[in-house]
């Protein structure tokens, strides 16, 4: 399969150098993976995911994404580079609370200059949700929030679809919906990158389990069927590995 | 107490630009509403000390040389004044200075004291011999005119030269750039420098008690009913030379009022806004402030604390700075009377005026603050700002509708996404583009006005005549230049209209008048013998309207007259008439012109014509350029108009940064999320400058009326004050398309401010801001 991130030798160093997030970390994601990051909190794993949206910048190391050394781009390159290639499910949804759903979807079309409804309404549709298209996002229950941001994520068609503990504010029930809705959309080919800390969460629906902990990958599971790996199994393997 | 200072100071050192916002507006608005404060409290004091100290005349008459002195003495009595002077022989005569000439009239007295019109000497001594005169010192610095310069009287045929020996000041005149000056010689001196039409008799009247304006009429009634007709030439009251000394102040008091009241107007919607955002961004920081003990009220004080102390540093400031300012005005004022200036002002007022804004400023700031106050602990700390509802929605969809770019469409909505907001912003907006639009256009209207009054652009030389050069001689020499393009000659005569006390001064032209550049009000120009027109002041008083005919009384004979337009002329206040010489000549065939307007051929060279033709009769003529300048006080109104507006202006654009500022903060978080979905910085500086762009456009449209309104009011006051009415040219003084450039400014000032926060927005860091929520 084709390699669609490469993290090489990231180092990511906050407040002055006084704590590390990552540790020269280097990881490689396929095109049409789904790949999810595990750790506790602090462990680093959400600096990752920035580091590959472009949002934030390494310290030493480079990160590429679609073959485009990230590290080359300025500001409005890393823009544009956001637009075309990523979709981002944020833990705390961060609709714009001011639109409505289906504006909400079509924001990152239109800041391409796309202004077509169509699949912003589609993707409402797709996800089950088309009949809350005008409501404000106050007046959205929480899974309705995370699908309009998941559809909002999708609107662009991205290479890399990156979800932020996307359950992390849901209850269980709701959590779990979304998590079977980009389970359906790898099924249907999209690269996802996704970050939790529930490890039953990831290996039900993930097929590549990375473990980070205090800045560093320490474990990397490909799982050749997510359904018959056990989070039981991960979670000892990554106990073993700290050991 | 302590925690609550400690608090606020703590949030001041954080919001040092907020607070330097307040500091700003608050100063402007206190040190303008200072100065206007200061100088109404002191502009009708000096002219009343200077007034009694020098025992000035309430009511001047001037007598026709034939008449009786022994009745001239008897007047007194006949009308209840308490102490007189005169009747003193007088005389209108013309000298030369340098290449000058000017015309005074010069008053026979033997001293400068007395029981009324005591001249104050500020400079040299009284006159010892009839070749020696004094001079108010206010003609004398006008002019450039010192004590031991000479002066060679040109209106006689000796042409007799005089030495200043003093300067004085006089009460009961006005000052030399807006009235006609007197001069003092002794009385054995006059004589020789007098002509039959140019003689006449002064009597000053002083009253018991400062008569009304009524009871100065009845007087002057009195006297013409009680002395032969036509002996009363003419008279002058100390309520017009008052109003004549505080002109200058009273309309600079009301201009100042006026902007002071809109500088603190924007400064509360700017403190209301100020206090509204932050107490909107900072439920958490009250949920917590609650949560360790805070009571609602001790919440409510440091919100509006954080403003109150920049406020009072601003006012401490601001009424310092305005009772500084108003000092040279009132030193002016002072000067111009003879009294020695003092520093004036009242600490009673100043403190008053400075807890009065500071009372303004913390209600301002409080009421928005109370909202602090009835937050719910747990409400306010589980929420990390204000909920934000849908606000500017139809903008946006409108915009949208136009398929303008999305961060455009953003920000659009974003400027009334808090409707309160920005309605406080619009205010400062509005009050600020008013502000320029008077400032722009009431220096154009007194342009204008100055221009007719000076005939600029219609004449560009004008002579006048002794009487030793007859008129004839002069249309001669003057039609012998080739560069004479077109000699309209003026003369004038008193003429009696019923209704109106004093005589009336008339312009009596031959030739085409109506080229002079003088504005018709309403009405027509006259265009036949018999027809008149005439400034407001005179029709209000006469209680004419345009088309009626009346019988005026001129050199004792019966003149008919139809009133055929209203012009403008503030000469007199606005007692005038305007007609064609031939009118007059039907009852005084021997009147003649005695000034020529001249209008030369284009491409002439002025000063060459002048030199010229002065040189032709060096003593009998005055030949000078016309002089269009504005008169000083005009000057200073304009300075202050174009500080204030620019005052304002800046309360303006720091309401808008002020606003978008607040806007760009809180909704960071959504600016974040835009530009995690790919919004790149441009794009986020285009949406914050659509905000700005915005909120400049609409209150810039709103402004425009109101400030062409306020134009038209300001218009009529002072037009008002000088006994006209506005033309309508003064004003229609904007193009149409200024009435669109103005606003259009206004909104690329307000863009460019919004750089600032835009380019904060732009640059703000994603991750850090999304990690913060």
């Amino acid at each position: 399969m084709k390699e669609l991130v490469r993290l090489t030798d990231v180092t990511k160093v906050y407040q002055g150098g006084i704590t590390g997030a990552l540790n020269g970390v280097s990881l490689a994601v396929e095109k049409g993976e789904f790949t999810a990051i595990m750790g506790p909190s602090g462990s680093g794993k959400s600096t990752m995911l920035n580091l590959v949206a472009g949002l934030d910048r390494p310290t030493s190391g480079s990160v590429s994404v679609s073959g485009t050394d990230l590290g080359k781009l300025g500001e409005t390159g890393l823009a544009r580079f956001r637009r075309d290639h990523i979709g981002f499910v944020f833990q705390f949804f961060y609709l714009l609370p001011n639109l409505t759903a289906l504006e909400n979807v079509l924001i990152p079309a239109q800041l391409k200059g796309d202004g077509s409804t169509d699949r912003g309404r589609e993707l409402l549709e797709k996800l089950g949700i088309a009949d809350v298209a005008d409501r404000y996002p106050a007046r959205l229950s929480g899974g309705q929030q995370q699908r309009v941001a998941v559809a909002r994520a999708l609107i662009n068609n991205p290479t890399l679809l990156l979800a932020d503990e996307p359950t992390g504010a849901l209850d269980t029930h709701t959590g779990e919906q979304v998590m079977e809705l980009l389970g359906d959309l790898h099924r249907e080919g999209q690269t996802i990158l996704l970050v939790t800390h529930d490890a039953k969460l990831a290996t039900r629906h993930a097929a590549r389990v990375i473990s980070v902990m205090d800045g560093k990958i320490v474990d990397d599971a490909r799982l050749a069927s997510p359904e018959r790996a056990p989070s039981e199994v991960i979670r000892m393997r990554s106990e073993e590995k700290l050991r | 107490m302590r925690a609550v200072l400690v608090k606020t100071l703590a949030d001041l050192r954080r919001r040092r630009l907020q607070a330097a916002v307040i500091f700003l507006t608050v100063l402007f608005a206190m040190a303008a509403g200072t100065t206007a404060v200061t100088l109404m409290s002191q502009t009708r004091d000096p002219y009343q000390i200077a007034f009694d100290k020098q025992r000035g005349a309430h009511l001047q008459v001037a007598f026709n040389a034939t008449t009786d002195r022994q009745l001239m003495s008897n007047t007194p009595a006949l009308i209840g004044a308490s102490a007189s002077g005169g009747p003193y022989p007088a005389s209108n005569i013309q000298f030369r200075f340098g290449d000058r000439k000017f015309y005074v009239d010069a008053v026979g007295r033997d001293n400068p004291g007395g029981a009324v019109e005591v001249l104050s000497i500020t400079s040299g001594r009284w006159p010892l011999a009839n070749d020696e005169i004094v001079l108010t010192r206010s003609f004398s610095e006008l002019n450039r005119i010192s004590v031991g310069d000479r002066l060679k009287v040109t209106s006689v045929a000796q042409t007799p030269s005089l030495t200043v020996v003093g300067e004085v000041v006089d009460i009961d005149e006005g000052s030399a750039d807006l009235s006609s000056q007197r001069a003092w010689m002794l009385p054995a001196a006059l004589p020789a420098l007098s002509t039959p039409d140019s003689s006449f008799y002064l009597m000053d009247y002083r009253f018991p008690t400062d008569p009304t304006s009524a009871q100065l009429q009845s007087s002057l009634d009195r006297l013409k009913t009680s002395l032969p007709a036509g002996s009363v030439a003419g008279s002058l009251n100390y309520l017009l030379i008052r109003s004549i000394f505080n002109i200058t102040n009273q309309i600079l008091t009301g201009v100042l009022v006026a902007f002071s009241v809109f500088a603190l107007a924007a400064t509360i919607a700017i403190v209301a806004t100020l206090v509204t955002g932050i107490v909107i961004s900072a439920y958490r920081e009250i949920g917590i402030m609650r949560a360790i003990g805070f009571t609602p009220y001790q919440v409510v004080e440091v919100f509006a604390l954080q403003i109150v102390i920049p406020a009072l540093a601003a006012c401490l400031v601001g009424v310092t700075a305005g009772t500084l300012a108003s000092q040279p005005l009132l030193a002016n004022s002072s000067h111009a009377l003879g009294l020695a200036y003092t520093p004036t002002f009242s600490i009673g007022l100043d403190v008053l005026f400075l807890f009065g804004g500071l009372l303004v400023v913390a209600v301002a700031a409080t009421v928005p603050a109370l909202r602090a106050a009835q937050l719910k602990p747990i409400v306010a700390i589980t929420k990390a700002s204000a909920p934000r509802g849908a606000g500017g929605r139809l903008l946006r969809q409108g915009a949208a509708r136009l398929r303008l770019p999305r961060p455009v469409v953003l920000g659009i909505g974003d400027a009334f996404a808090r409707p309160l907001r920005a309605i406080l912003t619009l205010v400062t907006v509005l009050l600020g583009v008013a502000t320029i639009v008077v400032a722009v256009g009431l220096p154009r209207s007194f342009e204008l006005i100055n221009n007719s009054e000076t005939g600029a652009g219609n004449y560009q030389v004008i002579v006048t005549r002794t009487s030793a050069y007859p008129d004839s001689e002069v249309m001669r020499l003057l039609n012998a230049q080739p560069q004479t393009a077109r000699v309209v000659a003026v003369g004038g005569q008193n003429v009696i209209v019923p209704g109106v006390g004093d005589p009336v001064n008339t312009h009596l032209f031959r030739g085409d008048s109506s080229r002079l550049g003088y504005m018709v009000v309403a009405g027509r120009w006259y265009s036949a013998p018999g027809e008149v027109v005439a400034p407001a002041a005179l029709i209000r008083d006469a209680h004419l309207k345009i088309g009626d005919s009346f019988t005026g009384t001129a050199n004792g004979q019966p003149l008919q007259l139809r009133l055929v337009g209203e012009t403008y002329d503030i000469n007199n206040l606005g007692h005038s008439l305007f007609m064609d010489i031939s009118t007059m000549a039907s009852v005084t065939p021997a009147v003649e012109p005695f000034l020529y307007d001249i209008t030369l051929t284009h491409g002439s060279d002025v000063s060459s014509y002048v030199r010229r033709v002065a040189t032709a009769q060096p003593d009998l003529l005055d030949v000078r350029a016309s002089d269009t300048s504005l008169i000083a006080p005009v000057k200073i109104i304009d300075l202050v108009l174009l500080i204030l507006a620019g005052v304002l202006g800046l309360i303006g654009v720091g309401g808008v940064f002020n606003t978008l500022l607040l806007n760009t903060r809180e909704r960071i978080r959504d600016t974040a999320t835009l530009k995690s979905l790919g919004m790149s910085p441009r794009q986020v500086v285009v949406m914050v400058g659509a905000s700005a762009g915005l909120l400049a456009l609409v209150g810039g449209l709103a402004a425009m009326p109101l400030g062409l309104t306020l134009h038209h009011l300001l218009n009529d006051a002072i037009s008002g004050s000088a006994g006209n009415d506005t033309p309508p040219a003064a004003y229609g003084v904007f193009a149409a398309w200024e009435l669109t450039a103005i606003p259009l400014a206004g909104v690329v000032v307000a863009i460019a401010a919004a750089m600032i926060p835009g380019r904060w927005a732009a640059r703000s860091n994603v991750v850090e801001v999304l990690h913060a929520e």
